[in-house]
């Protein structure tokens, strides 16, 4: 009788527990494509695996770029946005400008146990705008040059240690892609040149390599840098013009040259490691790898961006403790979880994924880790990041300049005056 | 003039209360608050400092307005002649033709107008992929080299008409086809009897009867095509958009993008004046040429 | 007629058939390619040369459509709201056609220049101010806000007209005679004499919704309103080299229409034609 009436006891109070603890939905935008997403997505199902009780992520994948972050920014601005959604740090000045993210205090990342010390202090301080957090680094990333093992090792370009060698200066690399093409490779290297951001990516770090500043002091390629802008888009350009790349690649064709085997280099961001990875686990890829931009100039150095978990700042829809909560706890797993993060090819944010034997060990990410040493961000302006003026001038100058539409020259001062105008 | 009816009147007023709410609410009044949105200098949402005409006076001096401008008059040339004549020879083939041939060749012409724009686009734009496109296979043995259609400047205009063409001359094709019905079998007869020539009883006889037709498929055309985005837009993103951007476009992007809720107000301003001007323009020119 | 002109005169008509014999072969070729490489495996689409069959036959990509993509739900979203769009649009335009062919109320003419002005309303011009007024009634993102900018349909209303306008007086009078109400008058008569052009502008009203784009593009943020038009170019639903997998999103979203139409052509073509009766 006792035993039944405290089994009665215990089921009301779990019954209790049970409607107090409401399971809290969480509604996540992101714009994760290529292997990211998929990648994304088992991070997500686990995510609502392990918190099945407490809180469910209800995922959306938008279009990558300008879709995304006009859906982002109207959205937010009529309480219409989700509760968490992926943004580039790059972008943050525009965001922030705009009154579409909502601030995140160091109390908000103690309650889950975050700390601004979990990160690198560049990658934080790029999560800040005015001293304000707007957002928790998750990745860093950057492009990287895809290899056909294969095709170099025929042209006698792997080295006694495995890796590409002699790819380093214009020269060197132009004789390259030239010992390729003799080879039988018609057209050895596929760029993603039928868009502006995957240009701007190749484009800055190019830009980098001379030391370029592309804004300073309110003034964008001023003084010398214009030249060093009309030096980076010519070697790109002109990979195009003495026709070792096609032009006007659209971006699911630049991967398909390189993963047919038509093209023995890929010029890609770091996300597209799953997707060659998964490809030659299933038997239908060559042997490939990946390593940093060569150097073309001065030093090494390659484009880096990142991305952060943010807040849209719902006007009129004020978020509940309880959700807010629910949020921060998304955000916090993500990143103590994003040691398998890096398996879609980017660098975690999160000191502690990356400092562990598990990622050390990871290729091709190893190959191309110490490019994080000399990454170059995008300028720190609401006119830059994805989805920026510079982005849209990027096509609309930079693009047509690589595929010989107008000359570098003209193209960059079109690009410098365009920016100008926009400064206000 | 007979006096008004009580009952009538009643009867009229509650059949006439939907249209005029749904055409006071969705139509007059956001016409008059864009008008004076684009007096202010305001978010897309949110209020704004009034600021007379100098966003009036901006946009003259906006190069990407005189291009958007450009662009939205030459693709209305480029598509709403062509698909008015195409849907008019089309047509004439297939009234020719009996039973079951009549039937299936209609329906090839007719089944893209039923398709969404997404759909036209994804067939589109595999159909002239760059590196795997079918059509990339006579394009490189005609020019030697395959030809990224849409992101070659002087093609794109043209090639996204062309699919727009494609897309919709199935509606014209039909309009034209109860037209040409409606053609007594007689007149022919009789022109046929004095011996007239295939191309003598098209002008003569066949031209002057569909010309309301003509008329008719025109305006839809026009005014349908002065409002161009979908295509362009989901063709041209991601390139060179300052140089294919129509005013639609320009007014989403400067409004939703940028978030300039009065400047974009601006342009779609001018946009409806352009609009209600040119169809206008182009209603009393065909229906003048008509009554001659 | 000679006979030689008549052989001309045949010849000129064979090379006419054929010429739109392959037009259409032309016109439908697109459509056949687009659902051919729906049934090849991505390696074999980005292959050299042209397969005008698969050489491996599957039905991956339709599996990744159906089950990695709310398109059920997207075609669910379009379906209702081109609906209740035809449903709106065709009572609100019948009833205002008729008072404005049929009753006499003071305001009459003037209401009628209005609509003929209003011809030419470009809706897209509005989007700013639709977009603003519904976020000021909260509509945003729901599909009532999808469906309300696209109830303006002055053109309807004026075809109405015309039709009603054309229906002898004769009829009219003895139904007034027999003591018949105005409502009496509008749904026994007028509209019976018209279902001709209310079919036809039911279709033409259902696929103007149906392809709408820009605005619910527009009004809709989440994945689950979206329609058919938005959600197959909006969400990214495919990885890596997607041609097959994005195509088959594409027929998958067109197919249903397409196989009504086939199935109803003759009604469709008959309904459509009749709008050719409309003076310009």
């Amino acid at each position: 009788m006792l035993k039944k009436l405290l089994g009665a006891a215990a089921l009301g109070l779990v019954m209790v527990a049970g409607g107090a603890m409401a399971k809290e939905t969480v509604v996540w935008w992101d714009f994760l494509g290529g292997g990211d997403g998929v990648r994304m997505k088992k991070l997500i199902e686990d995510f609502n695996a392990s918190h099945a009780d407490t809180i469910e992520i209800q995922a959306t994948t938008l279009e990558w770029g300008v879709p995304f972050y006009t859906k982002a920014q109207t959205s937010a601005a009529v309480g219409e946005g989700p509760d968490v959604m992926t943004y580039h740090l790059s972008r943050l000045p525009l965001g922030v400008s705009t009154g579409t993210l909502a601030e995140i205090t160091v109390d908000d990342l103690a309650s889950v146990g975050l700390a601004p010390g979990d990160y690198a202090a560049a990658n934080f301080g790029a999560a800040q705008v005015d001293g304000k957090i707007y957002a928790v680094p998750f990745d860093m990333h950057a492009v990287v040059l895809y290899y056909n093992k294969d095709l170099l090792a025929k042209a006698g370009l792997i080295g006694a240690d495995g890796l590409p060698t002699g790819l380093d200066g214009i020269d060197n690399f132009t004789a390259a892609l030239k010992k390729l093409q003799e080879g039988g490779t018609a057209q050895p290297l596929s760029i993603h040149d039928g868009a502006g951001d995957s240009m701007w990516r190749i484009f800055y770090s190019l830009f980098g390599q001379q030391d370029g500043a592309f804004l300073a002091d309110g003034k964008f390629l001023d003084g010398d840098n214009l030249d060093k802008a009309v030096k980076a888009t010519t070697v790109i350009s002109d990979w195009v013009k003495n026709g070792f790349a096609p032009a006007q690649v659209d971006y699911p064709a630049s991967i398909a040259l390189f993963t047919s085997g038509q093209a023995a280099f890929h010029i890609n961001g770091v996300w597209e490691v799953p997707t060659m990875t998964d490809l030659h686990a299933k038997g239908e890829l060559f042997e490939w790898g990946a390593i940093p931009i060569p150097t073309f100039f001065d030093h090494p150095a390659t484009w880096a961006d990142s991305h952060a978990f943010a807040i849209p700042n719902n006007v009129g829809k004020e978020m509940t403790a309880e959700k807010k909560k629910a949020v921060l706890e998304v955000i916090a797993w993500m990143n103590k979880n994003s040691t398998f993060w890096a398996t879609a090819g980017h660098l975690p944010a999160y000191n502690a994924a990356r400092e562990n034997d598990e990622f050390k060990a990871m290729q091709p990410n190893a190959a191309y880790a110490k490019l994080a040493d000399t990454a170059v961000f995008d300028p720190s302006s609401v006119l830059a990041g994805v989805a920026s003026p510079v982005y849209d001038a990027a096509g609309n100058f930079l693009m047509p300049a690589v595929n010989g539409e107008i000359e570098p020259q003209e193209a960059m001062e079109g690009m410098r005056d365009d920016l100008q105008g926009q400064v206000e | 003039m007979r006096r008004y009816d009580r009952s009538e009147m009643v009867t009229a007023l509650v059949l006439l209360t939907p249209f005029v709410a749904i055409y006071g609410l969705l139509f007059v009044y956001p016409l008059l608050k864009m008008v004076m949105l684009s007096f202010t200098k305001s978010p897309l949402i949110g209020e704004g400092d009034w600021v007379g005409f100098a966003n009036y006076i901006k946009l003259f001096k906006d190069r990407l307005f005189s291009v958007a401008v450009w662009n939205t008059l030459y693709f209305v040339l480029l598509s709403v002649i062509p698909s008015t004549i195409l849907g008019l020879l089309i047509a004439l083939g297939v009234n020719r033709l009996k039973g079951w041939t009549q039937s299936a060749v209609l329906a090839a012409f007719f089944l893209p107008y039923i398709l969404p724009v997404s759909v036209v686009y994804r067939i589109w734009g595999w159909m002239l992929d760059a590196q795997f496109g079918i059509l990339q296979f006579p394009i490189e043995a005609i020019f030697g080299e395959r030809v990224p259609v849409f992101r070659t400047l002087p093609l794109f205009m043209p090639a996204v008409a062309f699919i727009t063409i494609w897309w919709l001359v199935g509606f014209n094709v039909l309009l034209y086809i109860a037209g040409l019905r409606n053609i007594s079998a007689e007149i022919y007869e009789a022109a046929e009897l004095d011996g007239a020539t295939r191309l003598q009883t098209f002008r003569r006889i066949t031209w002057p009867l569909v010309w309301p037709i003509t008329v008719l498929v025109a305006t839809i055309q026009l005014i349908l095509q002065l409002k161009i985005f979908d295509q362009l837009y989901l063709f041209g993103q991601g390139g060179r958009t300052d140089s294919v951007l129509s005013l639609v476009w320009l007014v989403y992007r400067d409004a939703f993008q940028k978030n300039q809720g009065g400047y974009g107000a601006t342009i779609a301003v001018v946009l409806f004046a352009l609009i209600v001007g040119v169809s206008v323009l182009q209603y009393q020119a065909l229906r003048a040429r008509g009554e001659k | 007629m000679t006979l030689q002109s008549l052989r001309r005169w045949n010849l000129a008509g064979g090379v006419i058939t054929t010429l739109t014999l392959l037009g259409a072969i032309f016109w439908a070729f697109p459509l056949y390619w687009a659902v051919v490489t729906t049934f090849k495996f991505e390696q074999d689409v980005v292959r050299e040369g042209i397969d005008w069959l698969p050489i491996r036959f599957t039905v991956e990509a339709y599996y990744n459509a159906l089950f990695n993509t709310k398109l059920g739900l997207w075609y669910l979203n379009s379906l209702l709201t081109s609906l209740a769009i035809t449903v709106l649009v065709l009572i609100s335009s019948a009833a205002a056609g008729y008072a404005i062919s049929q009753l006499n109320f003071p305001g009459r003419r003037a209401l009628w220049w209005i609509i003929l002005a209003s011809f030419m309303v470009p809706i897209p011009a509005l989007i700013i101010n639709h977009f603003v007024l519904m976020a000021d009634l909260g509509l945003l993102n729901t599909l009532t806000a999808v469906v309300l900018p696209q109830l303006i349909a002055p053109v309807t209303v004026m075809i109405y007209k015309q039709f009603f306008d054309s229906v002898p007086k004769d009829f009219r009078e003895a139904a007034l005679m027999d003591g018949a109400s105005q409502w009496q008058l509008l749904f026994r008569l007028y509209l019976p004499m018209n279902w001709g052009i209310t079919t036809a502008l039911a279709i033409i009203t259902f696929i103007g919704a149906w392809n709408n784009f820009l605005w619910p593009f527009l009004a809709i943020t989440t994945e689950d309103k979206m329609n058919v038009t938005v959600g197959i170019t909006q969400v990214t639903d495919a990885f890596g080299v997607k041609y097959a997998r994005q195509l088959s999103s594409a027929v998958l979203a067109g197919l249903p229409v397409a196989v009504v139409y086939l199935l109803f052509q003759r009604r469709v073509t008959q309904a459509i034609m009749l709008t050719a009766g409309i003076k310009g």
